[in-house]
């Protein structure tokens, strides 16, 4: 995978290889999954929506009550947004290059930290098995979960370069 | 609100309670990356790169920051974006 500056101005640009974004593609689906599908219950969401008043339950079901729909919105946009665009075209094979405005490359930004999120939980759920197919799975989820931090430390360092 | 019928004293400690200014939390995470929480609230507060470094270390090292005060619908707008962009925030009144 390639991450750099866009020739044109601000934003960034992205080539990926065929099997990288594929990846990208079903781990964007399953976001979309968790977010549409997720139980009420389960911890993953609870990452990604947090609980506002944590010491007033009033407080917090009204905040849940006015945020939540708009917040799941435009998580889930993210999520499709990334989704369709790393999808691959069978026939094209090769690379994929995707180029973001400023504010397309946020939409990536809030989707990689949200899939982190995600990953993360499930990492730490899967932890408590031991037998060898959870561990593969596990193996998988923080092979994912490195390199999604890697895709956007690499972003941020195009959108936002410290040594300015 | 102009009123000059209503001066008693419960009036005036009710009005002075809602005005309290409230806060921002933003608290730590394993999971975010340094460099994305600073740039989030650059991008989102306007902080200068300096304040927004300050308070994204003060989050890592403290295990949270406040990073806005004001009046409590505001202070949920900035949280309800703050959890947008998958930071852990959350609202409370600021008591001294």
């Amino acid at each position: 995978m390639i991450v750099a500056g866009r020739s044109g101005g601000e934003g960034v640009r992205l080539v990926l290889e065929a099997e990288e974004a594929m990846l990208l593609s079903e781990l964007a689906d399953q976001v979309d999954s968790v977010l549409l599908l997720g139980e009420a219950d389960d911890p993953a969401l609870g990452r990604l929506l947090p609980n506002a008043y944590p010491d007033d339950q009033a407080s917090s079901r009204e905040f849940a009550r006015y945020t939540r729909d708009n917040l799941v919105d435009g998580k889930r946009q993210a999520a499709q947004r990334v989704r369709d665009a790393t999808a691959v075209d069978e026939n094209a094979g090769g690379v994929v290059q995707i180029e973001l405005d400023q504010s397309e490359a946020w939409g990536w930004l809030t989707f990689l930290t949200d899939l982190r999120l995600i990953l993360a939980e499930r990492v730490g759920i899967v932890e408590e098995g031991d037998d060898d197919a959870s561990e593969t799975r596990d193996d998988y989820l923080r092979a994912a979960y490195e390199w999604a931090g890697f895709v956007q430390g690499s972003m941020l360092e195009v959108l936002d370069p410290t040594d300015s | 609100m102009t009123s000059t019928l209503e001066q008693l004293d419960t009036d005036t400690t009710t009005r002075v309670a809602s005005e309290e200014p409230w806060r921002t939390v933003v608290w730590d995470d394993p999971v975010n990356l340094m460099t994305y929480v600073s740039y989030v609230f650059r991008s989102y507060f306007g902080y200068p790169r300096e304040e927004a470094e300050r308070l994204m270390l003060k989050v890592h090292t403290e295990g949270r920051a406040v990073v806005a005060t004001g009046n409590r619908e505001a202070m949920e707008r900035h949280v309800e974006a703050m959890h947008g962009y998958g930071l852990q925030a959350t609202v409370s009144r600021a008591d001294g």
